[in-house]
């Protein structure tokens, strides 16, 4: 289990794709402290037919540290995918982000519980939490349970969660100007997890990620 | 001649969850021709279109249609884009996360493969989408913009015509494409449409009102009422409709 302790002023910026079930999650730190003006971003991506445990605990320790944690997984088959993030913010001025998006096919099961918690000195705190799925199947289930436990009284938190579908009118639109079924759904499911995608801050890095998750949601809309 | 016949529609009829809404339309366009389908709200205008373009929610329960010598029923939405029909949509949808550029990428090349031919190089594809984008006067950093999302009326209508300027069909069907639309972006769309136009094209002009007509003129006029064709006649039609209403025809 990793510990990550980002000092003072400084900034890790870590990519994880889980493509292989061996211990998937494993590798994930799973106590992150963040001091004083420091920045820990942690992008995490579960490849198909990966099942993932991804516990974190992040304690925001030093005035004007920043936590960005965000992921996506690709489910189309007996999936389980489990996420649990603590965000503790303990002192003031801080910011903290958390999204997660994620696809849910085949009979996947999905849980996410994700919890802001402001203690009662941490004014000026800005908390984000965000949490969609697009449900590809009857069979797969997707439990999403945002919480917020706020201490202080000058905050600026959000937390939202959705499980949708497929939007059949923009299918149609596409489909209507000779994009087949099969790539409209392709280009829907890139698009609603390129907000994650984005936060890869290394150029090659994040084209490299974009074509293997390009691949990987057009194996699975073949499935669908 | 029978081989100028581009649409052939008999006896259609059509329902969208087990309400009727065509109720027997027929309708024959010819090469060249610009017809104006007209009528009252919720006299099919909308369902004729969208069972010509194929939206699965429609079903089509008896009739036949046949665009240039193929049944057109029988094919899926992206198959009549690939064989020249185009829906300029009433309400464009928005696309959050894909951008024009992509979008129209993928539209193009999907029409070039439908023809057995080769994916445009990037380059050559930027610029056919620069001159077509400078053909609506759409300003070039809408390429990067998300489809639709954000658009003002008159940019969602604009950004339709740039798309058939694109994909260059043989049959344009303009669903109220009028509406929201104020006298200058009226004047772009419409000059945008009779500059596509060809004698070897046609287009179905659906529209409750004179106004678009003024600009894009048709040759055959269609009143669409309670989902049946009830007159055909010249261009003099939309002037008689504008004067005594469609109750009174």
């Amino acid at each position: 289990m990793e510990q990550l302790h980002i000092r003072s002023g400084s900034m890790e910026h870590r990519l994880y794709v889980l493509d292989s079930h061996a211990g998937a999650g494993k590798a994930l730190p799973q106590n992150i402290v963040v001091e004083r003006d420091a920045r820990v971003d942690i992008i995490i991506f579960v490849m198909p037919g990966v099942s993932a445990e991804v516990s974190m605990e992040v304690r925001l320790e030093g005035e004007g540290a920043e936590a960005n944690i965000c992921g996506a997984y690709l489910c189309g088959g007996e999936e389980r995918v489990k996420i649990a993030v603590d965000m503790y913010h303990l002192v003031p001025d801080c910011t903290s982000r958390q999204l997660f998006k994620g696809l849910a096919g085949g009979s996947s099961r999905i849980d996410f519980y994700g919890k802001i918690i402001v203690a009662q000195d941490a004014q000026k705190t800005e908390a984000y939490q965000e949490n969609h799925n697009l449900l590809l199947s009857d069979y797969a289930k997707v439990d999403t349970k945002p919480q917020l436990e706020i201490y202080a009284d000058d905050v600026k938190c959000s937390h939202g969660a959705t499980i949708g579908r497929l939007n059949e009118e923009e299918q149609f639109y596409m489909r209507s100007r000779g994009i087949s079924l099969e790539d409209a759904k392709v280009l829907q499911m890139i698009s609603f997890i390129s907000p994650v995608v984005d936060n890869i801050s290394d150029q090659q890095k994040k084209e490299q990620v974009a074509s293997r998750l390009e691949e990987a949601v057009r194996n699975l809309v073949k499935g669908i | 001649m029978a081989n100028d016949i581009l649409l052939k529609i008999e006896g259609l009829r059509a329902s969208v969850e087990d309400k009727e809404i065509l109720k027997g339309v027929d309708l024959i366009i010819r090469k060249g021709e610009i017809h104006a389908v007209m009528g009252p709200n919720g006299a099919g205008k909308s369902t004729l279109s969208a069972v010509l373009a194929g939206k699965p929610q429609f079903t089509v329960t008896e009739g036949t249609v046949e665009f240039m010598g193929q049944d057109l029923l029988a094919m899926s939405p992206e198959e009549r884009a690939w064989a020249g029909i185009f829906l300029s949509f009433q309400y464009p949808v928005e696309i959050p996360g894909v951008t024009i550029t992509n979008f129209m990428k993928t539209a193009v090349n999907a029409h070039r493969t439908g023809k057995g031919l080769e994916p445009l190089k990037a380059g050559d594809f930027l610029k056919l989408m620069r001159e077509k984008m400078a053909f609506v006067q759409m300003k070039p950093e809408f390429a990067k913009r998300e489809v639709n999302v954000g658009f003002s009326g008159g940019e969602k209508k604009r950004n339709e015509i740039f798309q058939m300027a694109m994909l260059d069909p043989v049959l344009a069907i303009l669903d109220e494409t009028d509406s929201g639309l104020d006298v200058d972006a009226l004047r772009i769309v419409a000059n945008g449409v009779n500059a596509l136009h060809t004698p070897d094209k046609a287009a179905i002009v659906i529209t409750h009102y004179q106004r678009l007509l003024d600009y894009i003129v048709p040759d055959v006029v269609h009143v669409l009422k309670d989902g049946r064709i009830v007159k055909t006649a010249g261009k003099e039609l939309v002037a008689e409709i504008e004067e005594k209403g469609y109750d009174n025809l």
